[in-house]
């Protein structure tokens, strides 16, 4: 099984339509929606025919990027070429090995190949905010001359140039012959091979990264761990599912709430006593 | 002279252009300052009428920019009223005082959007949707694009609008004591999901062996997944601690996994068929 022409250059499309921070769809639809590995996979299982194992493909690589936080606009790794590039290659790797595309092999690949791929997302996304200094110096030029119908220009078409250049070619040549290669990789590495052992063990050790920045992007005291501590317990000891978990948690959040508030009421409270008094006086 | 007054129909052009375009043109020498212009200038055109003017007032909004763009938006709505007033003849507002509330609340914005909209309420969304498209269902799928993108579109527009209302009293609104208490127990909401999604989607196992005895056993049978929550913390102590990047820390634990291998503490055990 390989990727045709046709299937490379609609996953090209989707890669720019999706492209991290500077998506063509925008931050909302772009990034948040279509960028996220397992919204990919649904578009990328029409592409190549098989919806139901993209989407199983893609669970694994979701976990590990559940929380991709691009604080100043430095990025971990760039979701565009994990979504339309891990997605896809995985899928065919998987499926020429003869795996179940929901098991743990599966799930093993898919990790490894969205590691391998995301640093190529990474180039894109500085190479896109480098290129798009070409339209912004454009626009000041325009702007002191007072043509304010450059700001459109810059803000839409202009953008997709760069999106050409730097997602829609690579992205597609990558998933076009990148596909190819894969054929030969049953034969190259055995499954008990410290190699594919390791491969394998990194897998399941990637999510742990991703639940790393997830907290990083929550805790700001060593106490707030406890919380972390808290929510694992009661899922993985008393076996709560994530929904039940929020349900508890919201419970916390609420007294927490209220005893902050509670606190406020009583400073503005005291604030207003000493006042009386002194007009008392 | 009648007040001048922003329709509601230019207000909601420059809405939808700083929700699209916010970061459309993105460089890391302005960032948002783009999409901010092309954003307040359907509202400087529809306020001044001479067109010096209006180059002059759209100067206000080309220094540098930068937030978590979809809270963000409650800038723009601000800066949108203050505009409004400054133009019906309002003397305290000037360049100096759009700009200082612009540069006041990119930061805090900034914080506040990345650990509650990126760091908690999409996670527990993709979280929902997990589950339900555990085993390849379109479910969960379609369940993530509308809800996240109705709620955020809906919440973007809201504070977008209520900036713009409030003007410049609405910076008290954003670092007020209320506000602080609300999104200090959001985050502890999820510091309490992070522990759950880490126990639910993360498995780290040790096949370290002392003849009959396995270690994995006798860890669970102390505390179920510590193994696993080890790891994290060591993640979140690496990346918050020691600043390691994320990259680095994959890194690190590629080289873990191989010498774990090589020394028989990991073995994943699976086959082809």
């Amino acid at each position: 099984m390989t990727i045709t022409w046709f299937q490379a250059a609609m996953l090209g499309i989707m890669s720019m339509l999706a492209a991290s921070t500077i998506a063509c769809l925008g931050t909302t639809v772009g990034n948040y929606t279509l960028n996220r590995p397992l919204i990919a996979s649904l578009f990328v299982g029409l592409i190549m025919g098989d919806v139901k194992g993209c989407i199983q493909i893609a669970i694994p690589m979701q976990v590990i990027y559940i929380a991709l936080v691009t604080p100043g606009g430095t990025v971990a790794a760039d979701l565009r070429a994990v979504s339309y590039i891990g997605i896809p290659l995985a899928y065919v790797t998987a499926k020429s090995q003869g795996l179940d595309l929901g098991g743990a092999e599966a799930a093993g690949i898919a990790g490894a190949m969205g590691a391998l791929v995301g640093t190529v997302g990474t180039v894109q996304f500085y190479g896109t905010a480098v290129m798009n200094l070409i339209w912004q110096h454009i626009g000041w030029a325009e702007l002191d001359k007072g043509n304010f119908k450059i700001l459109t220009a810059v803000e839409t078409w202009m953008p997709i140039i760069s999106h050409l250049v730097i997602s829609f070619i690579p992205v597609m040549l990558i998933n076009r012959f990148g596909s190819q290669a894969v054929y030969t990789f049953r034969e190259a590495l055995p499954m008990d091979s410290w190699y594919m052992k390791a491969l394998f063990t990194v897998g399941s050790m990637l999510p742990a990264v991703g639940m790393g920045i997830l907290l990083n992007s929550v805790v700001t005291k060593p106490t707030d761990l406890i919380y972390f501590i808290f929510g694992f317990t009661i899922a993985r000891s008393m076996g709560l599912t994530l929904i039940a978990a929020t349900c508890v948690a919201a419970v916390f959040a609420l007294i927490n709430f209220q005893m902050k508030m509670n606190a406020l009421e009583a400073k503005k409270g005291g604030a207003v006593a000493v006042d009386d008094e002194e007009e008392d006086i | 002279m009648a007040e001048k007054k922003v329709t509601k129909a230019t207000l909601n052009k420059s809405f939808w252009r700083w929700f699209y375009g916010n970061l459309t043109c993105f460089t890391q020498e302005h960032m948002q300052t783009f999409g901010y212009m092309w954003s307040m200038l359907p509202i400087i055109q529809e306020l001044y009428s001479d067109k010096a003017e209006q180059q002059e007032k759209l100067r206000t909004y080309s220094p540098f920019f930068n937030t978590e763009p979809q809270i963000g938006s409650i800038v723009v709505g601000i800066t949108a009223g203050l505009e409004e007033a400054r133009a019906n003849g309002a003397g305290d507002i000037d360049d100096e005082m759009i700009n200082g509330i612009r540069a006041g609340l990119m930061g805090p914005l900034a914080g506040i959007g990345d650990s509650l909209i990126v760091g908690t309420y999409i996670p527990i969304l993709l979280g929902i949707a997990l589950g339900f498209s555990n085993g390849g269902s379109v479910a969960g799928i379609l369940f993530y694009i509308i809800v996240w993108n109705a709620t955020s579109i809906w919440f973007q527009r809201t504070i977008y609008m209520k900036g713009y209302e409030l003007g410049g009293n609405a910076v008290e609104v954003i670092v007020g004591d209320r506000a602080t208490a609300l999104r200090e127990s959001a985050v502890l909401l999820g510091q309490v999901i992070v522990g759950a999604m880490s126990a639910s989607w993360v498995n780290i196992t040790t096949s370290l062996r002392f003849g009959e005895v396995s270690l994995q056993n006798n860890l669970d049978g102390a505390f179920p997944g510590v193994v696993t929550m080890l790891f994290v913390l060591l993640c979140w102590y690496l990346m918050s601690k020691k600043k390691m990047s994320a990259v680095k820390v994959m890194g690190l634990m590629l080289l873990i996994a191989i010498v774990g291998v090589l020394i028989g503490v990991f073995d994943p055990g699976l086959s082809y068929e």
